[in-house]
């Protein structure tokens, strides 16, 4: 299916959103109340599911890997693709699974997101790393999900809300 | 473009469900780690890049020592009982600000030099769970 213009703009928007909110969430160092590696908002979750729901899994999809990409280009960090990229396909892959349960909201969709996000980075760090003690930040980092999670889930409701006497979603 | 189904902005029973299923995966590996610990007695392992590269008793205090891998170098202090890194001139400063670790299975990672200080062996006399709650 040949993409609209409108889907287009949107996804390229969608990108910059996303950029631009990793990049806000630095200004919130949440690792220095808890000191883990890997600690943090999650705010680019919230375009991710805003895709999900509005544009569909291929183009949240596109969206997710333009972010990895460019992110890491920008912070010239390419080792830290691995992380962001692992970590973010395995939470769009849980929240594409999620979002086809009914009885889901967009809490439990995002949370289960930023729990799998989680895994996902401890995964990358046990593979760079060649050894299973990031393991054991997960127990924490799970339970930091949860909470992040339910915030941005709040953050994507409040966000469909807005949206919803707008005919953005209606494409 | 096909309409989506709009997605449900209010928590539902479900959800709690998601998260219990987190919150029991967590404590699972939470009880599973922290259980660990054998007859040895207390032991940093440090190692690079998954090779070991040292290992220290913390039976006492076994002052400071330093490491060098890839381009940084850290300095760990090594008391009875206890480890940390004192500083490092790694980027992200992960490592410095993990603190002491006590416990069996504990570790401190420094991701930029692939350095990780992990704690072994060691009675479990507080591994165990301190409360069970709910």
């Amino acid at each position: 299916m040949k993409p609209t213009t409108k889907q287009l703009t949107l996804c390229a928007l969608l990108t910059a959103m996303a950029l631009a909110l990793s990049y806000l969430e630095n200004l919130f160092p949440l690792s220095l109340a808890i000191p883990i590696p890997g600690v943090k908002l999650g705010l680019a979750n919230i375009v991710t599911l805003f895709a999900l729901y509005a544009l569909g899994p291929g183009q949240a999809l596109l969206i997710l890997l333009a972010r990895c990409f460019l992110g890491a280009l920008f912070a010239g960090n390419m080792n830290a693709l691995l992380f962001s990229l692992l970590g973010a396909l395995s939470a769009l892959g849980v929240m594409i699974l999620l979002s086809r349960l009914r009885g889901l909201s967009l809490y439990g969709v995002s949370a289960g997101g930023a729990a799998a996000h989680n895994c996902g980075q401890i995964a990358a760090a046990m593979l760079t790393l060649g050894n299973s003690a990031p393991l054991y930040y997960l127990p924490v980092l799970l339970a930091v999900s949860l909470l992040t999670g339910g915030l941005t889930g709040l953050a994507s409701a409040c966000l469909f809300r807005g949206l919803r006497s707008t005919n953005l979603m209606k494409g | 473009m096909p309409m989506r189904p709009s997605p449900k902005l209010r928590p539902t029973a479900w959800d709690a469900l998601v998260v219990l299923c987190v919150a029991a995966l967590a404590i699972g590996l939470a009880v599973f780690q922290w259980r660990g610990g054998t007859q040895e007695s207390l032991t940093a392992v440090v190692s690079v890049d998954g090779e070991e590269i040292d290992r220290v008793s913390l039976e006492r205090a076994a002052g400071k020592r330093t490491y060098q891998a890839g381009a940084y170098t850290l300095t760990v202090e090594y008391a009875a009982g206890s480890a940390r890194v004192l500083s490092s001139d790694c980027p992200t400063q992960d490592c410095v600000h993990t603190g002491i670790i006590t416990r069996s299975g504990q570790s401190i990672v420094c991701l930029p030099a692939r350095i990780i200080i992990r704690l072994e062996g060691g009675a479990a006399k507080d591994g165990g769970v301190d409360a069970v709650l709910g």
